[in-house]
């Protein structure tokens, strides 16, 4: 009786700190896309960015095509955030984001792309 | 005591002879605090920015490098005649810019000038860049690196093309001090703690950032 007691006090007085420091994480997430990415794959993670004009040569990856983002694991999409498209064959117009992104941003994006695609991706 | 007036006395006039007559950057400051240029920006370095939140506040670009960063012709110029340089409104992916820029007339735009053209930092040395044509820049700017997914500039026959997120090169080679260019390639988050475009100091090698950054300021 006691020890529920007591789980449940730790429970309301802990889990709202949780639930906020994500939310905190993926609101800051958010606004790193909206400044960074958005300009090329667009506010929507659609890939249609301002910078997408008539003469831009690739289309920007689409984040919320399930199948072609499920080809991608974890790891490919932090290179490739990190390296810049020819890292994986892809366009140089996909800009390498090491020297600008910390670490946590990085993992931050990672996971605001599988809200887009609604997908967990390859393994590894 | 009567040499310490002496002394005083002696610096205001040594003062007054340096600060050409009708040129001076004081009057300038005062016609740019008049006219609320201070609203939308900063003029006292360093870079106040210090988070995504800070730069997104922000009205208009820092000016606290002016003189560092522009070409006196091209300020003076621009000030009176504003022509758009971002086609997007400052800090939005969605509006256009409406190029209302407010245009300070003559006599006023030349103090403008001249106070602005007062705002240099030590971080841009002089005499590093050369405007000459660099095909590896070039390179570098139109194949390897994707600056032009976001910058306009003009081709060889004019032809316009490029990405709008960034702020145009067309004229940089009027409008930008090369040696600044070069500057902020190699240590962008001195003048921009926060901004949208990629760091490359560090991904491109440095003879690829002066190489790019002498092909910048031969933009047309
Ligand atoms: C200058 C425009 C531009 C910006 C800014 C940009 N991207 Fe890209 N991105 C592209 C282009 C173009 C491609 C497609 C490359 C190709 O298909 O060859 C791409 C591809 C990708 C891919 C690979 C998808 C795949 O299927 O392999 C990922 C992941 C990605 N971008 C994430 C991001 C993130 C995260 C940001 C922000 C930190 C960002 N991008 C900013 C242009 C951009
Ligand atoms: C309402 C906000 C606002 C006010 C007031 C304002 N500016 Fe600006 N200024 C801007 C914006 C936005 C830009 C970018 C324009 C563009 O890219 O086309 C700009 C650009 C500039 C530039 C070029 C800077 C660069 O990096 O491209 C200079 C110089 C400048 N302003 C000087 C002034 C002066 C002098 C005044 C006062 C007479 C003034 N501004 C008043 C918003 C403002
Ligand atoms: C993802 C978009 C993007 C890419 C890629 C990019 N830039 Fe930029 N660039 C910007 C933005 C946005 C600014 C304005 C930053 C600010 O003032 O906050 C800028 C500013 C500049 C400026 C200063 C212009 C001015 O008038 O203030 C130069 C010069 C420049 N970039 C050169 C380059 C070069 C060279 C490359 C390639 C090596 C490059 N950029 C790649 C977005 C980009």
């Amino acid at each position: 009786m006691m020890r529920t007691a007591k789980i449940i006090l730790f429970a309301a007085l802990f889990l709202p700190a949780l639930f906020a420091a994500n939310v905190g994480a993926a609101a800051e997430a958010e606004q790193v896309f909206k400044f960074y990415c958005a300009q090329c794959h667009g506010l929507n993670g659609k890939g249609g960015g301002p910078n997408v004009t008539k003469d831009f040569p690739v289309t920007p990856r689409d984040f919320t095509n399930t199948a072609q983002m499920n080809k991608l694991s974890d790891n490919d999409i932090r290179g490739i955030v990190m390296d810049g498209g020819p890292s994986a064959s892809k366009s140089p117009l996909m800009p390498p984001w090491g020297k600008t992104l910390s670490d946590g941003d990085v993992d931050g994006l990672v996971k605001l792309l599988r809200k887009f695609c609604n997908c967990k991706g390859k393994p590894g | 005591m009567k040499l310490m007036i002496a002394i005083f006395a002696g610096a205001l006039v040594g003062a007054a002879v340096s600060a050409p007559a009708g040129a001076s950057p004081a009057d300038g400051k005062k016609v740019f605090e008049g006219q609320k240029c201070n609203a939308c920006h900063y003029t006292d370095g360093p870079a106040k920015e210090k988070s995504i939140a800070d730069q997104l506040a922000k009205k208009g670009p820092e000016l606290w490098y002016a003189g560092s960063k522009f070409q006196r012709p091209w300020l003076e110029g621009w000030l009176t005649k504003p022509e758009i340089i971002r086609s997007l409104a400052y800090n939005s992916l969605t509006d256009k810019n409406k190029g209302d820029h407010p245009k300070p007339a003559g006599a006023d735009a030349k103090n403008v000038a001249d106070f602005l053209m007062s705002l240099t930092t030590k971080e841009v040395k002089a005499g590093k860049i050369k405007p000459k044509r660099s095909l590896k820049g070039r390179l570098v700017f139109n194949k390897k690196m994707p600056c032009t997914g976001c910058h306009r500039s003009a081709g060889k026959k004019g032809k316009v093309s490029g990405g709008i997120s960034g702020p145009t090169l067309i004229g940089a080679a009027k409008r930008l001090n090369p040696d600044w260019v070069f500057a902020y390639l190699n240590n962008p988050t001195f003048f921009k703690p926060f901004k949208a475009m990629p760091t490359f100091a560090g991904i491109l090698k440095a003879k690829d950032i002066k190489n790019v950054a002498t092909h910048v300021s031969t933009l047309k």
